[in-house]
């Protein structure tokens, strides 16, 4: 009951009308920050701090964080609609959604998004009243050990991730792995592979990357047609979901739900990893798994979901223990820490008003955004009937200005056409994305967590097995891998010679 | 995006104003653009944006934040050097990273086209534990590495941070090794301390006590004194180990920006740190204030490097 009691507080205090209004500006301004491709909530919850001074501390805790979770609702509307990934967590969403937006079902694809983003957003609403202190420190155990399990496993996923062939799904999971190790090496501080440009040294930024392949890319490759083809010819169909479409998705969304939350919690890379994840798993166990990249509604609702729940489980580690797991939550700490509030568990036990206000605020924001969101699919969609030659240079135009605001240089606009070259050669070749941009996101993560659990354990390799939970992780992916070599290369090898025949 | 913007603005007004008009009414004709050379959210971004309101008032202009992060601070100190000298570009440093990068490679500017104007802060670097450990002291954490070498492990907020050479200083003053794991900033190591993923970490003394210390412990940090903000830690000389090591964080300009214009904007940041409503902030942000003219602050800076090179030429950290 008591847990009921302090939800009650929580509501009563973000149901006062000034934070129901700062709620609604919040999740008004994500959603269009999101939908904006490359203006990310993080730029605008810097630009907004200042101003967050001389507001109520809830107040502009709820806004806040009502941009973040809004740019997960808005980033898969670009998307889905012009193949146009914002932010890391979206790129699996485009794998699908922009299938189904070709086939004139985005309305669909924008719905169920906005339903199974609200559900999960739910779930990990609840999840963070009802476990957030106990799953923190779930989430404290996991050391570099345990990543280095997590991302071996989410590598294996990666060539699950690919519809085409098994080895070039490989070759690109390789080339973003040595994409991914472009910059100073945390450990030695040694410049790697920067062809000495200071710009190089901290790595490409994700955003240059995911615009440059899947933006730019899709851009170039549909400029080879005339007008007649691409999305503009797609007829717009149905906006509401089909009974069919309902019923693959709904427990899609219940696991994607699951994933993301879990994730979600974890320190690092927390919903990019779990919208993957999610999309791994929709795939293993679909009975129809050669539908996913040609528009599968499953592979829409899981990622999802699971980017929302993860978005939102991300502040669990924060509001309990005071450990930003993204940069947009060290903004958060930040804001909290100005206005006086130490986030940890002493928030809880001192201004229980605070944190269940925050909380409760998550729900009605998630539920303003359905509000919000639901009746503008009909707008969105209706930008699939400007023509090419208003939309292109339109959407090129926000990708140059988004990149640009990333860290403020044109060196990375620039990347971005060498990327963009680069995606429209892979595309000609017949080679797909997603697989290099997981491998991007884990390589580093997977290197530096294995040379610190090295460190750690002083060369000692049975430190992985000793671990319980990083040994349970490797054990499900050698059982994964066995489960899947044979099956996988007699299947990959049959598409291989698919797709070099035609 | 707003950013952007405003720099297109910028370079209008540049294009169209001669330099001697643009002296006459500093600070009026345009908005002020303070660089971070961190990320959004750092302390050190954090610190930027709890003084722009305030120095806002003080100098009665407009002042707009550019983030402009990358390889530790070169990045912003470049553009820096190469900005105009008419008192509307500033930037915030922090040493040892100005300092130290001096050192450890060839830089894409000359550190000597940047005037240090203002010290704001003086932050020591500290050794955190978990509170469960055994280790209550410096003492019982240097004799523990000596009595196992290479068991006792540091996280650092990574190589040639302020905790890095810390660590360094403190092996080679007492012949202990320790096991050092860089890591991407003090986030990361905050949570590797609490976690118990590692023996011990280094923090500065803003980034635990602006934080929940529940679950660490420090045990000493590297200040020349004890702290107003956490009195009852005691420094490494008091406890015997001749270390010390802080974190300072302050403005510059480029060097050919006038006197006049600097001296100016050096006693507004002074006026703003000692006003009470910026001080109620500062102490939530537990920012250790230590206001520094620029030349006395600049007057300090070569013994310093001198102490870097030295360490560097004993140990350099990057390989």
């Amino acid at each position: 009951m008591a847990f009921l009691d302090v939800l009650m507080l929580g509501f009563s205090e973000a149901f006062t009308p000034t934070n129901l209004l700062f709620c609604f500006i919040g999740a008004l301004l994500g959603t269009l920050i999101g939908v904006l491709p490359g203006i990310g909530p993080t730029a605008t919850v810097a630009i907004l701090l200042p101003v967050t001074f001389f507001l109520p501390p809830l107040g502009a805790l709820i806004m806040l964080a009502g941009i973040f979770y809004g740019a997960q609702y808005g980033g898969s509307t670009t998307a889905i609609l012009v193949n146009l990934p914002g932010e890391a967590s979206a790129v699996v969403t485009a794998i699908d959604g922009y299938q189904m937006a070709r086939k004139g079902r985005a309305g669909a694809a924008l719905a169920i998004a906005a339903l199974g983003s609200f559900f999960a957003g739910t779930v990990a609403t609840i999840g963070l009243a009802v476990a957030g202190p106990t799953l923190s420190s779930f989430a404290l155990s996991f050391g570099p050990a345990e990543y280095v399990a997590l991302c071996i496993f989410g590598l294996l996923a990666a060539t699950i991730l690919a519809h085409g062939s098994v080895v070039k799904a490989i070759g690109m999971v390789c080339l973003g792995l040595v994409l991914g190790m472009v910059g100073i090496d945390v450990n030695s501080g040694a410049t790697r592979l920067t062809f000495g440009s200071t710009e190089l040294y901290d790595g490409i930024d994700f955003v240059v990357i995911a615009v440059g392949l899947f933006g730019v890319a899709e851009i170039a490759s549909n400029l080879e047609f005339k007008e007649a083809r691409g999305v503009l010819q797609s007829t717009i169909g149905r906006l509401w979901p089909t009974r069919q479409e309902f019923k693959e998705s709904w427990a899609a969304v219940l696991r994607g739900t699951a994933v993301g939350t879990i994730l979600g919690v974890l320190p690092g890379g927390g919903a990019t990893l779990s919208a993957f994840s999610a999309y791994s798993v929709e795939k293993k166990i679909s009975k129809t798994p050669e539908k996913f990249g040609h528009g599968a509604i499953a592979g829409v609702a899981g990622p999802e979901a699971a980017n929302n729940a993860g978005a939102q489980s991300s502040f669990i580690p924060l509001l309990t223990l005071g450990i930003p797991s993204n940069s947009i939550m060290a903004m958060m700490l930040g804001a909290m820490t100005i206005h006086g509030i130490t986030p940890g568990p002493s928030v809880i036990q001192n201004q229980p008003e605070l944190f269940w206000g925050l909380v409760a605020s998550m729900w009605l924001g998630n539920a303003m955004l359905l509000v919000i969101n639901l009746p503008l699919i009909g707008i969105w969609v209706r930008l699939l009937k400007v023509p090419y030659r208003l939309l292109y240079p339109a959407i090129l135009l926000f990708c140059c200005i988004g990149v640009y605001s990333v860290n403020n240089r044109g060196f990375d606009v620039a990347l971005v056409i060498l990327f963009g070259i680069l995606g429209y050669v892979l595309r000609k070749a017949k080679c797909e994305a997603g697989p290099l941009l997981l491998g991007f996101v884990l390589g580093p993560l997977l290197e530096t967590n294995l040379r610190r659990a090295l460190l750690l354990s002083q060369g000692d390799p049975l430190v992985f097995v000793e671990r319980p939970i990083s040994a349970v992780l490797l054990l499900i992916t050698a059982g994964m891998l066995l489960t899947l070599i044979l099956p996988a290369i007699r299947k990959g090898r049959k598409e291989a010679f698919e797709a070099s025949e035609d | 995006m707003k950013n952007s913007c405003l720099k297109l603005a910028l370079a209008a007004v540049a294009l169209t104003a001669t330099v001697s008009a643009a002296y006459a009414d500093w600070p009026n004709d345009r908005p002020i653009q303070m660089i971070v050379a961190f990320a959004p959210g750092g302390s050190t971004d954090v610190m930027a944006r709890a003084i722009e309101p305030f120095l806002e008032k003080e100098l009665g202009a407009d002042i707009v934040i550019e983030n402009r992060p990358g390889a530790s601070g070169e990045i912003a100190y470049t553009a820096l050097s190469k900005a105009k000298a008419d008192g509307y570009t500033f930037s915030y440093i922090n040493t040892p990273g100005f300092l130290s990068m001096q050192v450890q490679r060839k830089l894409g500017y000359d550190p000597k086209s940047i005037k240090p104007i203002a010290r704001i802060v003086d932050d020591p670097t500290a050794i955190v534990v978990p509170a469960a450990s055994e280790i209550k002291t410096l003492k019982d954490f240097v004799e523990a590495a000596k009595a196992n070498p290479g068991a006792v492990s540091y996280g650092s907020s990574g190589v040639g941070t302020d905790d890095h050479l810390a660590i360094i200083l403190l092996g080679s003053a007492t012949g202990a090794t320790f096991t050092h794991i860089p890591f991407n900033g003090a986030g990361e190591t905050r949570t590797a301390v609490l976690g118990a993923q590692v023996t011990g970490g280094g923090l500065n003394i803003s980034e635990f006590a602006g934080n929940d210390t529940s679950g660490l412990r420090m045990i000493a940090h590297f200040g020349t004194e004890r702290s107003p903000q956490l009195p009852d830690v005691p420094t490494a000389k008091e406890s015997g180990f001749d270390v010390e090591m802080t974190s300072e964080r302050g403005v510059a300009a480029p060097r050919d920006v006038p006197d006049d214009i600097t001296q100016k904007f050096s006693d507004a940041m002074k006026r703003v740190l000692d006003d009470p409503e910026f001080q109620k902030q500062a102490q939530q942000l537990a920012l250790p204030l230590a206001y520094l003219s620029g030349p006395d602050w600049e007057a300090q800076m070569p013994t310093r490097l001198e102490r870097f090179q030295k360490i560097w030429n004993e140990t350099p950290w990057v390989q």
